[in-house]
């Protein structure tokens, strides 16, 4: 009993902590990272099921406060059932990518305790029931992306990394503004006291300016961490240039939990009430969800390098769900966070694979993937069943999450979401066709006729020169766990398709209260 | 209405193909055992169908349900639900009956033509025929477009399959089209019935035989009355798109660089007849006849017509302007795709004159439809693959060549004629009485002329492969000259010669379909042979002559390449050989598996068009209009 209470605690400082520990184990063993970080993320995933499970059969959600304070004053820590999807998620995303980089790097124990330190700021980002700390652990999740970025080899990671730096800097510096104006507006930091103070009216004007100001600062900071047009410039960079170890974990968590929060904050903290109420307001969240679908799909068509043209298929996805937040109808915000989980588990599964298709066949860029099917078929057939899901073509979890933002925009009478989200199908399409055709439609270039070596087949594409053909890929390099994790992430894609309404069930009770 | 019976039979029905996938993608080493897995769940999925029949035809249903049996639901307020009802037996039976035959007809084509990549094209297939019975027997709207979505997308390895250019462009229109169709189309149209039915209680999208209550509802509020027309138009162009109704049609010409058992199987009965079946399940069992004749559209001059109409005028300009394309089609394969996008545009034509003849007529010519066409495309097929012979104007005296394939195709052709004791005739016949019950004469009209225009563009074919021999043919007027005819009279012609040829060719390129590739040598196709040079019109037999023919030959190389990447075997490409047709008799033309059922095909179309109320589709098509409008026909 008290020990499930104490499990969000535990979530969020036990990966912090145990983050040193591959540093202190380094001073006498080499390799003890992966292990540390293994049993980690194993016991927190573990953690997460429990708290979980504990959290959707009660239906309520378990608050904590940390060292007893009284709530205004002291740290709190909130479980409830949107937080406990978002912590499942970063924890099973975790722990499975931990089967990609045991092999594929990058190696060494600093990167661990990075890659646990950014899972310990993701996890309390999501836990976090105070908006102040909410700015902390998005300064923890940027440092530890950072680090993770800057880990690559060349010198376009550095590069990378310190865009990020100064952008995400920038927007969580942006945020905290408006965390400022929020508590000289109410004079607290506390979630459910700002609820308090925001829904149930009784405010002056001067209360309701510096609110709407805040507002205001917090969605522009959320719109640079969760990369809307056109504020994503960091994100394509980030996304091409940090190892392939890393993309996966930063493309399905980060902007996800981003996203979450921003959810969290304007749901939760102002309500959709005040997002009614205020002028415009649903109309430039929808605005800009809606630009950034379409300049996000238009850019990924026209992009060669494989991780790059997904990172701008990421601005796409989340201009769908800030779009859908606009909305703001029950069904939408339902469909938006059940689209949120659906893209970090196919993006998740679609990195791994371009990862697993860099070091096994050397290929990065759209050309290079011509013939993969037939020299690579499992990881192309996990790629393929992902990016049919992420163009939402049902049994797939892109489909549910398409389904409800659509219902939720009909609902609400706003035709022009509704065909921006009908057609970003057609959008989506136009890359992941262009990569599925590349892949089972075009023979490899000079390809020996039944060989099934890609050495063979990749003596033309090295002469194309860039830096992925320094090394040609072979398929010793990847390991059974790499591919059984690709195949996993796609049949979970799938199987997921089918859960539209259980998920729906779980969020029922938090989107109930919201609307209520 | 009884109570559905739960059964596992129509998932059952829907999951043997895709098992079957499976297995053969695993036994990819072993052709035989491959294509015996084909044959297999052919087999199987006809026995489960048909063990379902009586029960469906004595007014019961089975039904299978996520929900009921895993407690789930696909999504919140909507279940994942299979029900074999009397239209859904009609297609799931018909794609069911001609798979068993395509399936020994393909693994003929594709063995005869030594194709590539055959494991993909055996698995894709079943799952086609997979999802094809899934649209059948889906319950509601969403479970139909999951299936919809998924015929799309595992027909696209089908258009696709040759991996050359050709291909592949076809397989970015054939997915940018049929994804625009259901992804945008009919999901549109489905979140919008969705929310229409939320807004007067639970909401709903399960198909209710005779229409839903609950849309009828709606659609009867005076505020909804907009959304509920927007939702119709959506649902209907959404389906149009497969059923190729114009301006939604152009995909499926391109479609026909897939090998020839998909443009049969697929491309004129599984895939584009879920585009009309689901205009039926619009029709029938979404809307119903009396609410779609409840919401008039006001239309400026003309005052309020029916919802129907517009869909009706769409689907008759179709069929005339389908035909007329089709009689310019060099390309059998392509004439008989603009054949079948005419036909396709009878079915919706029928549904949409909402008469219960009409209707009848409508639906008896689904299987009508597909005995004739499968017959025709099976022909073309056996004709590519023993003589690589694609184009009409080649194919003078080809009757000699293979006699049982060309009588087939004849018999085929009369019956996308419409003529009597063939299968085409009966269902046309009840569409007309329809048309002409409740006056809309310019349909009537707009049928017959049609027919004659069916005759007019595969009589040709017939004509030339029985009537014609190879060193001896007349030209083809239609496929040569620039449309509506040549300015000068035959008289002037030898002193002209070198210009008219010229002239007209390049007239006839410029005839307003540039984008297809493949008819730009329509003309030439006569040049090549040399004994075309006695044709009136033909290339003079002088200087420059050798340049052309070379020039042309080099055209036609490319083109037959680009059909048949891997056909050539040192053949020649296409036409008769030099010294003409070889005479074989009908058992020696090709290979039994082909022949089989070509034999068994044309046989079903002659059976439905003899004795319709024996073969046991008429018999369903009255069961249904009977359920639908509760009016009793023959």
């Amino acid at each position: 009993m008290s020990n499930v209470e104490l499990i969000p605690v535990l979530l969020v400082v036990a990966p912090i902590l145990l983050a040193t520990l591959p540093i202190v184990l380094g001073l006498r063993f080499e390799r003890t990272g992966w292990s540390v970080t293994a049993l980690t993320t194993t016991g927190l995933f573990a953690a997460s099921l429990i708290l979980a499970q504990r959290v959707y059969s009660t239906q309520s959600a378990e608050i904590y406060g940390l060292g007893g304070w009284d709530e205004q004053f002291g740290i709190v820590l909130i479980a409830d059932q949107l937080s406990m999807l978002i912590v499942v998620l970063i924890t099973a995303t975790a722990a499975g990518l931990l089967a990609f980089t045991r092999l594929a790097g990058p190696r060494g124990n600093t990167f661990y305790t990075g890659y646990l330190l950014l899972v310990g700021g993701l996890l309390g980002l999501t836990l976090t029931g105070d908006v102040f700390n909410m700015f902390v652990f998005l300064e923890i999740v940027g440092l530890g992306t950072y680090a993770l970025i800057s880990s690559g080899d060349g010198p376009e990671s550095a590069v990378a990394a310190l865009k990020y730096l100064i952008l995400g800097t920038v927007g969580a510096s942006i945020y905290l503004i408006g965390v400022g104006f929020l508590f000289m507006a109410t004079g607290t930091l506390n979630m459910m006291e700002l609820a308090d103070v925001i829904q149930n009216g009784g405010l002056d004007d001067q209360q309701l300016n510096l609110i709407r100001a805040a507002f205001a600062f917090m969605f522009v900071g959320f719109a640079i961490k969760v990369a809307q047009w056109p504020l994503h410039t960091w994100q394509p960079d980030a996304y091409q240039h940090a190892p392939d170890g890393v993309t996966p974990l930063i493309a399905a968590l980060v902007s996800t939990v981003s996203a979450y929060a921003l959810a969290r904050i304007m749901f939760d903290v102002f309500g959709p009430e005040f997002l009614i109420q205020t002028p415009y307001a649903r109309e430039i969240v929808v605005t800009v969800g809606s630009i950034s679908v379409i300049a996000g799909s238009t850019l990924a068509v026209i992009q060669q390098d494989v991780k790059r043209m997904l990172a701008y298929s990421s601005v796409s996805q989340f201009g769908l769900v800030v779009a859908a937040y606009g909305v703001v109808t029950e069904t939408a915000l339902t469909g938006a966070i059940i689209h949120l989980i659906g893209h970090g588990v196919m993006k998740a599964g679609l990195f791994v694979a371009a990862g697993v298709i860099a070091i096994g066949y050397g290929a990065r860029t759209v050309d290079e993937y011509a013939g993969l099917a037939h020299h690579r078929p499992v990881p192309a057939a996990g790629m393929a069943v992902l990016l049919i899901a992420l163009i939402g073509i049902p049994p797939s979890v892109g489909f549910i999450g398409k389904w409800y933002i659509a219902v939720g925009a009909v609902e609400a009478q706003a035709w022009s979401v509704a065909a921006v989200i009908f057609l970003s199908t057609m959008l989506t399409l136009a890359y992941a066709a262009r990569l599925l055709e590349k892949m089972y439609f075009t023979p490899a270039r000079n390809v020996d006729p039944g060989s099934h070596r890609s050495t063979d087949a990749g003596s033309p594409v090295a002469t194309d020169g860039g830096a992925s053909s320094q090394t040609r890929g072979s398929p010793d390099a990847v390991s059974l766990g790499m591919l059984a994790l690709v195949v996993s992430v796609a049949i979970i894609a799938v199987i997921l398709g089918f859960a539209g309404d259980v998920f729906f069930e779980l969020l029922e009770p938090f989107v109930d209260e919201v609307f209520n | 209405m009884t109570d559905p019976i739960t059964s596992i039979r129509p998932l059952a029905a829907v999951l043997v193909s895709a098992i079957a996938m499976v297995l053969i993608i695993a036994s990819y080493r072993y052709p035989n055992v491959r294509e015996s897995w084909s044959v297999l769940a052919a087999l199987a999925k006809f026995g489960i169908v048909v063990s379902m029949l009586p029960g469906v035809l004595g007014g019961d249903t089975y039904r299978w349900s996520l929900s009921d049996s895993l407690g789930v639901e696909f999504v919140a307020g909507i279940d994942f639900a299979l029900e074999a009802d009397g239209l859904g037996m009609l297609f799931a039976l018909l794609a069911s009956f001609l798979w068993i035959f395509t399936s020994f007809y393909a693994a003929g084509y594709m063995r005869g033509l030594d194709e590539h990549a055959q494991t993909r094209f055996f698995a894709a297939f079943a799952a086609s025929l997979s999802t094809a019975v899934g649209i059948a027997f889906s319950a509601n709207l969403v479970t139909i477009f999951v299936f919809y979505e998924l015929l799309s997308l595992v027909t696209y390895p089908l258009v696709a399959h040759n991996e050359d250019d050709e291909a592949r462009i076809a397989g970015r229109k054939y997915l940018t089209y049929t994804f625009f169709g259901g992804g945008v189309f009919l999901l549109a149209g489905t979140v919008m019935i969705y929310w229409l039915t939320s807004g007067i209680g639970d909401p709903t999208v399960a198909f209710q035989t005779g229409g839903m209550e609950a849309v009828a509802e709606a659609a009867g509020e005076e505020d909804n009355q907009i959304y509920a027309q927007a939702a119709f138009f959506l649902l209907i162009a959404g389906f149009g798109v497969k059923a190729a109704v114009m301006p939604l049609h152009s995909w499926l010409a391109d479609a026909m660089v897939a090998p020839t058992p998909v443009s049969g199987l697929l491309h004129a009965v599984a895939v584009v007849k879920s585009g009309a079946f689901g205009v039926a399940r619009v029709i029938l069992d979404v809307y119903g006849v009396e609410t779609i004749q409840d919401l008039p559209l006001s239309v400026p001059v003309v005052g309020e017509v029916g919802l129907n109409v517009p869909v009706a005028i769409l689907a008759a300009f179709t069929l005339l302007a389908a035909s007329i394309i089709a009689l310019r089609k060099d390309h059998l394969k392509r004439r008989l795709a603009y054949s079948t996008t005419a036909q396709l545009s009878y079915i919706v034509l029928g549904l949409s004159m909402l008469e219960p003849i009409a209707i009848l007529g409508a639906l008896f010519h689904i299987p009508a439809h597909a005995f004739g066409k499968l017959t025709l495309f099976f022909c073309a097929g056996a004709v590519h693959v023993e003589t690589h012979t694609d184009y009409v104007s080649e194919m003078a005296g080809i009757g000699k060549r293979m006699p049982l394939t060309m009588s087939a195709f004849a018999i085929g052709a009369a019956g996308m004629a419409g003529i009597p004791l063939v299968a085409g005739f009966v269902s046309k016949f009840y569409m007309l009485i329809g048309a002409m019950d409740v006056g809309y004469w310019p349909f009537a009209l707009a049928l017959i002329i049609s027919g004659v225009l069916n005759i007019a563009y595969l009589w040709p074919v017939v004509y030339t492969a029985f009537f014609e021999s190879e060193d001896r043919h007349d030209a083809k007027p239609l496929l040569e000259f620039p449309p509506g005819g040549k300015r000068e009279s035959y008289g002037v012609m030898p002193g002209e010669q070198d210009v008219a040829t010229d002239g007209g060719d390049r007239d006839a390129d410029e005839d307003g379909e540039s984008d297809e590739a493949a008819d730009e040598d329509d003309g030439f196709a006569v040049d090549m042979n040399p004994s075309d040079a006695d044709v009136p019109f033909g290339p003079p037999a002088g200087d420059g002559d050798d340049a052309r023919t070379e020039d042309t030959d080099v055209h036609n190389e490319t083109d037959h390449h680009a059909d048949d990447d891997h056909a050539e075997h040192g053949h020649h490409h296409g036409g008769a050989p030099s010294g003409g047709w070889k005479r074989h008799s009908p058992f020696s033309e090709s290979t039994w598996l082909m022949l089989m059922p070509i034999s068994v095909i044309v046989t079903g179309a002659v059976v439905l068009g003899v004795v319709p109320d024996h073969a046991i589709f008429l018999e369903l098509v009255s069961f249904v209009v009977e359920e639908v409008t509760g009016e009793v026909l023959p």
